[in-house]
């Protein structure tokens, strides 16, 4: 017989259980977890079937039901351990958020009592009044002394009041976006946080624009890009087992095979689809805005070395520069961005995108050929747009295909005329962050 | 196929699968709900051997899909036995009384049963292990999981065929691509990670027979220590770890050394950077530091 979360509980505790389970899913909706009815569905059913007193038991039915990758499982611990705390964690917590509302409480009668204006409190939101409260001494006794002097000052009305709390706004938004910057600054606050929630601060890692990447997170960005391109280093090597209409009908094989069924023909043989390794050309504008996305891309690339025939590595800004020999046998990122910054040529300098594929053509013939998959990272902006276009047209005949990989965000594609035209040219896909870069070539290489 | 969570340890322990306790907790669940489980990890950490080992638990058949790019339905489900079918007319040309019918060769008799098939057709519940379910096309997949779902299939030439028992299916996946929301919604999820110190010393005492105590821990040890190397290409798997502590046994060694991890290092580090990282980074010298130090939470030491 079915057993179902009914037969565990009272009817009343049963509905505030359900209610929980549905605010804690929620809850990992909110934080991006594909969650659905049926997954809810299963938990609850797989619920019924544990101890519900045994934590560890009902961790694991909720994260087996629930979750299903494993990307996700250590931001669905964090949310777990935040929402089902033990009753004693609870009661403290309780009493801990009683004694911060009472605080604030206190905070706000304090600073409606402190911003007074001719005996009358001033009108203030109690978001503003609370960030009063929170204020140092210092700060609180400017204020007020600000308030006393205009107050005791000639020719003050009550008609001054609106200003004098628009002057207390401006002052309290000031102090409020002063010590944001200097949380940040000191890698305080928001970072902290992600810091401290290993799952929630990968995924982010992947989302996050890779130009907004920190050099404190550039470690783990080096971790994240190396398990990728190993990953896509695994897909290419991944043998392709022939089926039985893979290649050409091999005319000879089918004759032979078939001569035991007295010429008639019951089995068909095919000649095996040949798989060459991919030789890969890598261009990548090194000008100021492109620097962060290039050396990405590279290391990213770099990791596949041993399972594509040829990479070759380019930067390009008003001329192209061959990377290849420098980076050879080389992908920490530190290295690459001692070679593709410091000790560039073209670093930092204006895109010339024709000039650069004219000398690319020019003087490595044999890279450009037709079993070449050439990678672009570039935002397009290049000075010379129709000499650029017409120089790519010649480029693509010369070569397989080409990836075009775009950093502008796609909501401004339609206001810049070279994003058309090149993008009508070549596969144009944009990567801003490594999640799009990971999808890109996950799935066209 | 009733089984309790407590019977379902023991039967774990019996057969020899250590495992902790959400491991055996999620796969109960899969079992008393009647879902398929899903389960990822890095290679060699028992995600296969989880099928097997559930068909011995069981006591059914374990039926295997091993899922390839370019595995279609013909390979998977069922394929008509065309040579069959054609020697029959062949045969019935020279009779000329007896009259062959269409649905005489699409019968069951020229039905060729692939694993989909075959489980969901099995007189007991038998186990389907669908391995490696991430190299098979999206394609494949879409399909999978509508067999999945309802445990059914068309043949178009035979009508509906409903399981005459629903089997206890398991999927593993290295994790190579994402697999599809659609898939992932009818399964329980597993992660395998490899094992916790203890869990692996059980393993190799489980596993490996007459190897010493020490040794079970220092092999343990070791292979912990490199898992925490970044840099390894291929950390090594629970499955080489077992063929390394038996040659160290064939070799009637009862302790670890530096020397002796370099010596073996083909059985446990299978690529050529990781063992040049072995020698450049770490070195004999690295593991009979970590060995002297236990107390140093398992870390090797640089030879710097």
């Amino acid at each position: 017989m079915p057993v179902s979360i009914k037969d565990k509980m009272p009817q009343s505790s049963e509905s505030m259980f359900e209610e929980n389970i549905a605010i804690f899913v929620g809850l990992l909706r909110r934080e991006g977890l594909p969650v659905g009815t049926t997954e809810m569905i299963d938990a609850l059913n797989a619920l019924a079937r544990i101890d519900l007193a045994n934590r560890g038991e009902f961790k694991a039915a909720l994260r087996s039901t629930l979750v299903k990758s494993y990307r996700d499982q250590a931001l669905f611990s964090s949310i777990f351990d935040h929402y089902f705390v033990p009753r004693e964690e609870h009661q403290k917590r309780s009493e801990e958020a009683v004694a911060y509302h009472q605080q604030l409480k206190n905070q706000i009668n304090r600073a409606d009592s402190e911003l007074q204006f001719k005996g009358e409190s001033l009108q203030l939101t109690s978001g503003e009044l609370q960030q009063y409260g929170s204020l140092s001494e210092q700060q609180r006794d400017r204020l007020q002394d600000f308030l006393h002097k205009t107050e005791t000052g000639k020719n003050v009305e009550s008609r001054f009041r609106p200003l004098l709390e628009t002057v207390v706004r401006s002052h309290l938004r000031y102090c409020r976006t002063k010590k944001k910057s200097m949380q940040e600054s000191s890698g305080d606050g928001a970072g902290q946080e992600a810091g401290a929630d290993p799952g929630r601060e990968a995924r982010s890692l992947r989302e996050t624009d890779i130009e907004a990447i920190r050099a404190a997170d550039m470690p783990a960005v080096e971790q994240l890009l190396q398990k990728l391109s190993r990953k896509l280093a695994i897909k290419i090597l991944r043998r392709r087992r022939s089926g039985p209409r893979s290649g050409t009908l091999d005319l000879r094989r089918s004759m032979r095979e078939n001569m035991r069924f007295g010429g008639i023909i019951f089995n068909l043989k095919h000649k095996p689809k040949r798989r060459s390794k991919q030789q890969i050309l890598l261009l990548c504008d090194v000008s100021a805005s492109m620097k962060q996305y290039s050396v990405f891309v590279i290391h990213f690339l770099l990791g596949l070395q041993e399972v594509v025939r040829n990479l070759s590595c380019f930067s390009f800004s008003d001329n192209v520069e061959n990377l290849t020999p420098g980076l050879k046998g080389r992908s920490d990122l530190q290295h690459i961005l001692d070679r593709v910054i410091r000790q560039s040529k073209n670093w930092g300098g204006g895109t010339n995108l024709g000039r650069s594929l004219s000398e690319m053509t020019r003087k490595y013939p044999d890279l450009a050929n037709a079993k070449t998959t050439v990678i672009v990272v570039s935002d397009t902006k290049t000075v010379s747009l129709d000499q650029a276009i017409k120089e790519l047209e010649k480029f693509k005949d010369q070569v397989r295909r080409i990836i075009w990989l775009n950093p502008l965000p796609l909501e401004y594609w339609p206001d810049y005329r070279s994003v058309k035209e090149i993008g009508e040219l070549v596969e144009m896909w944009p990567c801003s962050t490594i999640a799009q870069l990971e999808e890109v070539l996950t799935g066209r290489l | 196929m009733t089984i309790t969570l407590d019977d379902l340890r023991k039967k774990f322990e019996r057969v020899g699968y250590i495992c902790d306790e959400s491991t055996a907790l999620t796969v109960y669940l899969a079992l008393d709900l009647g879902k398929p489980l899903l389960i990822e990890g890095a290679p060699g950490v028992g995600k296969t051997e989880m099928g097997k080992v559930l068909a011995e638990i069981l006591e059914t058949e374990l039926i295997r899909l091993q899922c390839y790019e370019g595995l279609d339905e013909t390979k998977a489900l069922y394929e008509w036995n065309y040579q069959r079918q054609l020697l029959r007319i062949q045969m019935n040309r020279n009779l000329e009384d007896e009259q062959i019918r269409e649905e005489d060769l699409f019968s069951g008799d020229y039905l060729l049963e692939r694993p989909l098939l075959k489980a969901i057709q099995a007189q007991k519940p038998a186990v389907l292990l669908i391995d490696e379910v991430d190299k098979c096309d999206p394609e494949f997949e879409a399909f999978l999981f509508e067999v999945l779902s309802d445990f059914q299939v068309s043949i178009p030439e035979l009508g509906t065929v409903r399981a005459r028992n629903i089997p206890v299916v398991v999927l593993t996946s290295n994790n190579e691509r994402e697999l599809s929301d659609g898939l992932k919604r009818r399964c329980l999820y597993l992660y395998l990670d490899f094992p916790e110190l203890e869990k692996e010393v059980a393993i190799l005492k489980a596993k490996v027979p007459g190897i010493a105590d020490r040794l079970a821990w220092e092999t343990a040890r070791v292979v912990a220590g490199l898992r925490r190397q970044q840099d390894l290409r291929k950390k090594p798997s629970i499955a080489e770890t077992l063929d390394w502590a038996r040659a160290l046994v064939a070799l009637n060694r009862n302790r670890l050394d530096g020397k002796l991890v370099a010596d073996t290092l083909n059985l446990f580090l299978k690529t050529h950077a990781d063992q040049q990282y072995f020698r450049r980074e770490i070195g004999p010298e690295g593991i009979d530091k970590m060995l002297k130090n236990p107390e140093n939470g398992g870390e090797i030491c640089r030879c710097q």
